[in-house]
């Protein structure tokens, strides 16, 4: 997957403004790729777009092959998972029913789908759940089925916009050391925007860093081994030396 | 533990209005027998019940189930075409805003003044009452419902495009079930305003329903029997209200 020459203008009254200023980058398959940046620069902009939420004002993006100029159609949605900051699930749906949700929308029945939807709240450690309502629910939890909903019509690539973001500290490390095993087990491509350089550098291969005026102004390769990717992560050398490089980096940018 | 405390709090909730209602009724007893009031004026309470019990078979039944089936079936119209009317017009924002002074509008008229123009048109068939009713709680169903259909989140918007859902999905996966809190407080305001209705169009066009029969006791001075008839009244609207809301707890459950 790749974004050429993105743009995106909102209109503001008599105003306009310019949220992504030509943006370019690509996505490997089954790579977990971290987008940071400060806030207000359009990350979530730029990941509605790769979504198919909002189309780009200007530029394409080549998806399996293929150059959409208007965003992702309708008919390719099937493909990805998106995964909110605020859970976003229906109080209104049990927890069983908010993945269910996907299967109605993308028209898949079956059996063998009702049975996904357990395997994937299995795989997030929500098997005893289903027909819990979201509010009976904790912020982790709701989290979890929001990520176990985003994979359950099985799609090639997930996006996240910082999926812990309003969780606890205790919480949110528990979630990224879940969703790296997570990444390992199912081999989807990982498209997360983050905050936080440790959680970039625990799950990440790649993190392209965006810059106030909407631009992309660092591509850094995580190079910390898979193996090394554990409890013990903030003592290997490679982990601290490319943390003190992009906690530089963000100080930078917020200027 | 914690089922013990709600089954406490549950018997409470039954309890407290039964006491409130039960202490009225004995004041009034009070300040009738202490004040010496004429019957006329204001009976005993015991006096009504005990004329409800002792008449309602006789005197009452008849007109009792021609205005509840005058109530139910201006109701029952009323709760489709109030939501209907506002699935309609959430479809546009401008035709929301052009409908909206309208429907408070209809709120506002008395049926005592609609009801005299209908019966010259139609004469004094039971239609007309039934109409006075939907038109009356139709509007109040489909202001609130309408208000429920605009208070959606952007974020759940945004969900449902990232699957692409086609705009019904969006309307009946969405939109309906994110409006039912609201929905359910227009049908239980419409209870009452058909209640409301349903006497307007008795007292404006009188030959049968308790409406009439209120107005022809109080005028034959037969005090005690209108209070009884005006307990008839208020009970249909209370019950009906207690199954709305009844009806509510089994389905918007995810509110506490
Ligand atoms: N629908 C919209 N209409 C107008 N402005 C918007 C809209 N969505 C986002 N913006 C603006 O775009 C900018 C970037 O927003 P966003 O992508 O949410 O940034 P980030 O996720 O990096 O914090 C903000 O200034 C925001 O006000
Ligand atoms: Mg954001």
């Amino acid at each position: 997957m790749s974004f050429k020459n993105i743009c995106k203008v909102f209109d503001k009254g008599n105003d306009e403004i310019v949220v992504l200023d030509d943006i370019s980058f690509f996505v490997r398959e089954k790579e977990y790729l971290c987008i940071m940046g400060p806030s207000g620069c359009g990350k979530s902009t730029l990941l509605k777009i790769a979504g198919g939420i909002e189309a780009p004002t200007l530029g394409t993006i080549e998806w399996k092959g293929t150059e959409y100029k208007n965003g992702i159609p309708k008919q390719q949605l099937k493909n990805f998972g998106f995964v909110f900051q605020q859970h976003n699930l229906l109080e209104w749906r049990t927890v069983y029913k908010n993945l269910h949700l996907n299967l109605e929308i993308f028209n898949l029945k079956g059996e063998e789908w009702e049975k996904r939807i357990m395997e994937m709240l299995k795989l997030v450690g929500l098997e005893a759940y289903p027909n819990i309502y979201p509010h009976e629910l904790s912020g982790g939890m709701r989290q979890r089925t929001g990520i176990a909903r985003a994979l359950v019509h099985n799609p090639d690539i997930l996006l996240m916009d910082q999926p812990f973001g309003a969780l606890d500290a205790i919480t949110r490390k528990t979630l990224s050391y879940e969703m790296l095993n997570l990444w390992k087990k199912t081999q989807k491509t990982m498209l997360m925007i983050t905050n936080s350089v440790e959680e970039a550098l625990l799950v990440s291969q790649r993190i392209i860093i965006m810059n106030k005026q909407g631009k992309i102004v660092y591509e850094i390769d995580n190079t910390i081994p898979v193996e090394a990717r554990n409890e013990s992560i903030g003592s290997n050398e490679e982990f601290i030396k490319l943390r003190k490089k992009l906690d530089g980096i963000v100080h930078d940018i917020q200027k | 533990m914690k089922r013990q405390k709600k089954k406490t709090i549950k018997l409470a909730n039954v309890l407290a209005p039964l006491i409130f209602l039960a202490a009225i009724i004995g004041l009034l007893e009070i300040y009738v027998a202490v004040s010496g009031i004429d019957a006329r004026i204001l009976p005993a309470p015991h006096v009504i019940f005990g004329k409800l019990f002792n008449r309602f078979g006789r005197d009452l039944s008849r007109d009792f189930f021609y205005t509840l089936k005058v109530i139910l079936t201006g109701y029952c119209i009323a709760i489709p075409g109030g939501i209907g009317l506002a699935a309609i017009c959430s479809q546009s924002k401008l035709l929301s805003k052009a409908i909206t002074p309208v429907i408070i509008l209809m709120i506002c008229i008395p049926m005592l003044t609609v009801v005299p123009i209908l019966v010259l048109r139609m004469g004094l068939v039971i239609q007309v009452r039934i109409i006075a009713v939907v038109l009356q709680a139709l509007p109040v169903i489909c202001l609130n419902t309408l208000s429920g259909f605009r208070k959606v989140e952007s974020s759940k918007i945004e969900l449902f495009r990232s699957v692409g859902a086609s705009r019904w999905q969006i309307f009946t996966k969405l939109i309906f079930p994110n409006a039912m809190p609201q929905v359910f407080t227009g049908l239980k305001l419409g209870c009452i305003f058909s209640t409301i209705a349903a006497m307007g169009a008795d007292l404006a066009a009188g030959n049968s329903g308790l409406g009439t029969k209120i107005s022809a006791y109080s005028g034959s001075l037969m005090t005690d029997m209108a209070y009884a008839t005006i307990i008839v009244v208020a009970l249909i609207g209370i019950i009906l209200f207690m199954v709305v809301a009844e009806i509510e707890k089994k389905i918007v459950v995810w509110i506490k």
